[in-house]
């Protein structure tokens, strides 16, 4: 048998193998080749492309304009807030779950699941008949004597933070979760035996280790609540425009594919850097 | 088909995987009832032997009979073959008792057949009271035998054992290697062991094939592998030896003569004047006494390793020559580190093997 | 004594978490019992008719049907697709093998409402104005990346020698991927399935910009009736909504168990 014809079989093999795997492959990659990226290729292409050629003009509109700045304001604002006061609510929250045993974090995993799978729409329309003046929160706040007359606070920015913290504080809350659990809680204890008070233990052991869950769970929310078009549409309206509401209102209303494409490219970059700021931290937190 | 007759044929089985040649040109031919081993170390291709066997691998080359019908080509669904993996690959999501049905469901035996077959191949490992169980509920050493009802039930032409018992631990392995031999026995199943544990090759089958670098290197009665070693790998795989490199002086009638760096040596061996050859010798034929015949070799004892009813003692003869002996400890003077010993041993279990070349 | 504050405190906010996320749940559950049409909890007494108007509603059988339609062929279309691309990236030893994997994910981090005029453009592109197949290819975008990163975490578990001794107790590689492969990794499939359902059956942003006049879907027209008219018969719908989902939850917690979707975060 000489060298070459010997070499040939085995060649096959792996061949084989890999050309089964990339058959397995294709039919996903194709599609999203087809169905995602080109889409979203095409979609700058719009966003480029003027009545006479090539136009940076929709994005000097959105970066030049006073209004539009405010409106990516806006955006990043809600963000922000929803942000922050997600985190605030879910850390000490994920602690007190990985605690719970048994029956009682069955029942804690089952109502973090159960707003998860309603739909978003169900609830920010619940928060509109919550928040309403003749609604159940003014009627709480007027019985308590908190205040004496109702309140408007529906259509304010309030109405739209709580709501927004409401659909997204789940997504904040399991990934701490899955952090916190994996958390050995003898190491703070260590720390503790080893003279450190239980703040400066919580800040130089506990907090680093669960600072993978933070990133993942503020990347999460960020970028979720940056986009959302549901709740500050149903919650707040005309009078707080984000990014969002001006993309549908370009393609739906106005007609302006070219602006409105821009306006899509600017929340994707803002969706980007968020994800790849979060993988970039996470990757220094674990190369540590 | 008569006892004895070939039953399971390999016929120069070659196999790559890219530039590895991981089987060149195997034969083995298995008789009916035999229990045979496949030894060697890892990579040796005792494993790749025995997916071909079961037809999860296909050969390059050669050809495999299992009961007088040619497989090679055959996928493993329509061989009747048995496996017992290393993991065991139990089905995590059935009971013991849908694992051990699910080949005889596989192959459209009723209801009623299942039945007793799962019921006879439970009572033959002594689970027949587990049936309900959940795989992840068993513990290691039943899992082992819920894996072996579930190869034997379909009545195999042949059962594979791939490093089966190696997860168990050392006193289990060792209650199960004689168990599942009486029970191979017992139904009369031609089977093949692969491992790299001596011990369990030389324990559980009627013959073993020691395997290294693709290659069958010996098939024989364990006591034959043991004791007439065929290559310098099989002496050295199996069992503990002294080995003395030197060059041949004299030849005669099967006997030579070699000159060592300890002295000159008689071997049993072939070999032209002026070939390198390899002396060796296990230890138990070594002995501290006075002989006149045979071959006789002084040292030091450097180290005595102490073993119930003998010790194993290390001697330093020189040259950078390490002797092994295994002394009995009736005598009524025993070695102590450091004494100055002579150590002789007959001819006849003296072994000359051609020196392995540079690199091999 | 401060870990004992802290350890209430963390309490304080599980317990005030657990009844800000259910509150909303549980107004729109008392207001679909409400007596009067404006929304009020049905304190003098709880009324059933807005569940009799439902099917009343303007569009609303269609747009369920469509919704349906979309979530369940969306779904079984994204777990073959899934299930495929998750076995070639766990045995196929290809390299780039992890970038494959974020890339098959990485629409879910995409914006919806971005992802839906892209598709719009693009379907105006190339002159494809089918609607409904449309919404499905959109849909299948939305849902893929769901089942991809459940699919290959689970195929990464999974032990291939089950395959080989099921071919070896007599199965062919398709009765093995169906006697074993399928219901070892039930969990996963099940995990993927619910999860890819919901997404596809919630999806607003996506859809709104690829449906027409007569083709709208279930949470387009929820919209819509808020925006036109609302009254207790839309809390009613979403009450209903409600516990069909809390029943698709019951029966996978019975199968598979609640912490480990949890997990599942990876």
């Amino acid at each position: 048998m000489t060298h070459a014809a010997a070499q040939a079989p085995a060649g096959k093999i792996v061949d084989r193998d890999r050309s089964a795997a990339l058959a397995f492959l294709a039919p996903s990659l194709l599609f999203l080749l087809v169905a995602f990226v080109t889409p979203l290729i095409l979609l700058l292409g719009v966003s480029l492309a003027g009545p006479s050629g090539l136009s940076l003009d929709a994005y000097g509109k959105l970066l030049g304009t006073g209004y539009y700045l405010t409106v990516i304001w806006n955006s990043l604002r809600l963000a922000l807030l929803t942000t922050i006061f997600a985190l605030a609510i879910a850390y000490p929250a994920a602690f007190a779950l990985a605690r719970a045993r048994g029956m009682v974090r069955t029942a804690l995993l089952t109502c973090l699941f159960l707003p998860l799978a309603a739909s978003v729409i169900v609830k920010a329309f619940a928060w509109t008949i919550l928040l309403r003046s003749d609604g159940i929160v003014n009627r709480i706040l007027v019985g308590l004597g908190l205040i004496e007359a109702p309140i408007r606070m529906i259509f304010t920015e309030t109405a739209l933070i709580v709501g927004s913290v409401n659909i997204f504080l789940p997504f904040m809350i399991l990934p701490i979760y899955a952090v916190v659990t994996q958390l050995d809680r003898r190491l703070s204890e260590a720390a503790a035996t080893l003279g450190a008070p239980p703040i400066a233990a919580f800040l130089k052991v506990t907090l680093p280790l669960t600072l993978p869950g933070i990133i993942a769970g503020v990347a999460l929310v960020f970028s979720l609540s940056v986009s959302a078009y549901v709740v500050p549409t149903l919650l707040i309206g005309e009078r707080y425009p984000t990014l969002a509401s001006t993309i549908a209102k370009a393609y739906l209303l106005a007609r302006d594919p070219q602006f409105g494409a821009a306006a899509g490219v600017a929340l994707l970059v803002i969706a980007l850097i968020v994800v790849t700021l979060s993988a970039r931290l996470a990757g220094r937190e674990n190369s540590r | 088909m008569a006892p004895g007759a070939p039953h399971l044929v390999v016929r120069q089985v070659s196999k790559r995987f890219g530039a590895a040649h991981v089987l060149d040109r195997v034969d083995l031919t298995i008789a009916r009832g035999e229990l045979v081993t496949l030894l060697g170390p890892s990579g040796c291709g005792k494993t790749t032997l025995l997916r071909l066997i079961a037809g999860l691998e296909s050969p390059d080359a050669g050809s495999v009979e299992l009961a007088g019908r040619d497989i090679t080509r055959v996928p493993p669904h329509r061989r009747n073959v048995g496996v017992v993996f290393q993991s065991y690959a139990l089905f995590p999501h059935l009971t013991v008792y849908g694992n051990v049905a699910f080949g005889l469901k596989s192959r459209g035996r009723s209801r009623g057949e299942i039945d007793a077959a799962v019921g006879r191949a439970l009572s033959l490992v002594h689970l027949e009271h587990l049936g309900a169980r959940r795989i992840a509920a068993l513990s290691g050493g039943q899992q082992q035998r819920v894996a072996l009802a579930r190869a034997i039930a379909v009545e195999p032409d042949v059962l594979l054992f791939d490093e089966a018992l190696s997860a168990l631990d050392r006193k289990l392995r060792e209650e199960m290697q004689v168990e599942l031999r009486r029970l191979l026995r017992e139904v009369g199943a031609t089977a093949i062991f692969v491992t790299h544990d001596q011990d369990e090759a030389l324990t559980m089958s009627d013959r073993v094939a020691v395997m290294f670098a693709g290659r069958i290197e010996q098939v024989d009665e364990p006591r034959i592998v043991y004791a007439r070693p065929a290559t310098l790998f099989t002496l050295g795989f199996v069992g503990l030896s002294t080995r003395v490199s030197g060059i041949v002086a004299g030849s005669n009638n099967g006997r030579v003569e070699v000159d060592t760096a300890v002295g000159r040596l008689s071997a049993i061996g072939n070999f032209l004047i002026g070939s390198p050859v390899v002396v060796a010798v296990r230890p138990e034929h070594v002995r501290a006494a006075p002989e006149t015949a045979g071959n006789c070799v002084a040292g030091r004892v450097r180290s005595i390793v102490f073993h119930g009813s003998n010790s194993l003692v290390e001697v330093d003869a020189g040259a950078a020559t390490t002797l092994l002996a295994q002394i009995p400890n009736d005598v009524s003077a025993p070695p102590r580190v450091g004494d100055e010993i002579r150590l002789c041993w007959p001819v006849a279990e003296t072994f000359a093997f051609p020196m392995p070349e540079a690199g091999a | 004594m401060s870990a004992r504050i802290a350890i209430t405190l963390a309490w304080l906010c599980a317990i005030g978490a657990v009844v800000f996320l259910l509150s909303p749940l549980l107004v729109i559950a008392a207001a679909s019992f409400s007596p009067t049409p404006v929304f009020d909890l049905p304190v003098g007494g709880a009324s059933l008719r807005w569940y009799a108007r439902i099917g009343a509603l303007d569009g609303f059988w269609p747009a369920l049907s469509l919704s349906l339609q979309l979530a369940l062929l969306s779904t079984a279309l994204s777990l073959v697709l899934g299930t495929l691309a998750a076995i070639a990236l766990a045995r196929g030893k290809l390299p780039g093998a992890q970038a494959i994997a974020t890339a098959l994910v990485s629409p879910l981090m995409m914006p919806g409402l971005v992802l839906g005029i892209a598709l719009l453009q693009y379907f105006r592109a190339i002159g494809f104005n089918a609607t409904w197949s449309a919404l499905l290819v959109a849909h299948v975008v939305v849902t893929l990346p769901y089942v991809a990163r459940t699919m290959i975490a689970g195929m990464v578990r999974f032990d291939f020698t089950l395959m080989e001794a099921a071919r070896t107790l007599g199965c062919t590689y398709a009765q093995a991927i169906r006697r074993v492969m399928i219901p070892a990794l039930a969990p996963s499939f099940l995990i993927a399935g619910l999860f890819s359902f919901l997404a596809s059956f919630d999806n607003y942003p996506v859809s709104i910009f690829l449906t027409d006049v007569r083709t709208k879907t279930l949470p387009i027209k929820m919209l819509q009736y808020i925006d036109e008219a609302p009254d207790p018969t839309l809390a009613a719908l979403s009450t209903l909504i409600l516990i069909a989902t809390i029943v698709l939850l019951l029966a996978s917690d019975r199968l598979v168990g609640l912490h480990r979707m949890a997990g599942t975060g990876d």
